[in-house]
């Protein structure tokens, strides 16, 4: 009898266990949703509106899209982001990219930039990703104060060497891509 | 009077036009967002941290695992920002690497796995609307950004483990040659350490 009742203690408590476990996953989903995503969505919206709504999506039109559809204006967009100068002011929050992309998937979605693109132009806009949080980062993986005087000019300058491969990569993966669109 | 109105129906017009948006960013990102990360998260609650680090321990040895499997598993189980602690386990030398190559995962991962990098999904989803406005499936840009995300992130660990290599040994050298070295690196380095420290608190915020 007494062993009965244990195994049904056991059981009892692993199933909770588990449910504790999901109901805490659904609720961190919930405010992840709630803190982060919504606001930024409420930002984009605002920002979307005011461009298709007062014409600076035609400026934008005309300058961003020619740029954003042919490997050598990507090209350079990566490299202008890669600077090391600019990398870190352009880095936070990923702000830049996420304006900029939306930008130009509004772009894409116009017809203006061909859909194969898309996939060169995500690391077009991001060279710069974590340029501004490099000494945090290294800080989080325990490093030494020399490593991120060193480690900051290193990642730097190494964004200006794989920025601009990362695209030529993304163009050469992105062949056979929405081809027959 | 009639051009007042115009005013104010232009000016309310233009939020209208936000507002249609925002409906369609909730309704066609949200749903299948909130069930995903949820399915997710509790799976890496379920694995728990102890065994990431059991797995982070062995693959800290081999290039390939460094910067290829590493970064990945630590994205994916710790996400950003806390995927970084994740460099604990390397020697020095190979921390500014490990970082560059698991900060540079926190985008291609989500098109597949959002719960990564909620905060900054629309670096991949204001491209992927475009797509999407079109008609076209998501899931070849989503699989060919992942793939071409980690093929991107081993090249950046390589690359930036010489430069750093390079920059140490340099470093090294006696006294009198090193110090115009030095004083650019401080140079450059500050005006990150202040964005940084902007963005961190910024993160914290939020």
């Amino acid at each position: 009898m007494q062993v009965v009742a244990r195994g049904l203690e056991a059981i009892g408590r692993a199933v909770g266990n588990v449910v504790g476990i999901l109901y805490q996953a659904g609720r961190d989903t919930i405010d992840q949703v709630i803190r982060n995503i919504l606001p930024f969505m409420a930002f984009i919206s605002m920002v979307i509106g005011i461009i298709l709504y007062t014409g600076i999506g035609n400026i934008i039109a005309h300058t961003l899209s020619p740029l954003a559809s042919n490997i050598f204006g990507l090209l350079l967009m990566s490299v202008i982001c890669a600077i090391p100068i600019l990398s870190p002011l352009l880095g936070p929050g990923a702000v830049i990219a996420q304006v900029v992309g939306t930008l130009l998937g509004v772009e894409i979605g116009l017809g203006h930039i061909p859909p194969q693109y898309a996939l060169p132009a995500l690391f077009a806009i991001n060279p710069q990703v974590g340029c501004d949080f490099i000494p945090v980062g290294l800080a989080l993986g325990e490093a030494e104060p020399e490593t991120t005087e060193i480690g900051v000019p290193a990642v730097l300058m190494s964004r200006l060497i794989t920025g601009p491969l990362a695209v030529v990569i993304a163009y050469l993966a992105s062949f056979g891509m929405y081809a027959g669109h | 009077m009639e051009i007042a109105a115009r005013i104010a129906e232009g000016f309310i017009g233009m939020f209208q036009k936000g507002g249609t948006t925002f409906v369609g960013l909730v309704t066609g990102i949200i749903p299948l967002l909130i069930v995903l990360m949820t399915a997710v998260n509790a799976l890496v609650r379920l694995i728990g941290p102890e065994r990431i680090d059991k797995v982070a321990m062995i693959s800290s040895r081999n290039v390939l695992l460094r910067y290829l499997v590493l970064p990945f598993l630590a994205v994916f189980f710790l996400t950003n920002p806390m995927a970084y602690t994740m460099g604990r386990f390397l020697p020095e030398k190979q921390k500014p690497a490990f970082y560059d190559a698991a900060v540079s995962f926190v985008h291609p991962i989500l098109g597949l796995f959002p719960h990564a990098n909620p905060g900054e999904i629309f670096v991949w989803a204001g491209i992927a609307a475009g797509i999407t406005k079109l008609g076209l499936g998501l899931g070849d840009l989503a699989i060919r950004y992942f793939l071409v995300g980690l093929l991107v992130i081993f090249i950046r660990g390589l690359v930036t483990e010489r430069i750093t290599a390079i920059m140490w040994a340099r470093r090294s050298v006696p006294e009198g040659q090193s110090q115009g070295e030095e004083s650019t690196s401080a140079a450059e380095a500050a005006p990150a350490v202040e964005a940084g420290g902007a963005a961190f608190a910024s993160g914290e915020e939020a």
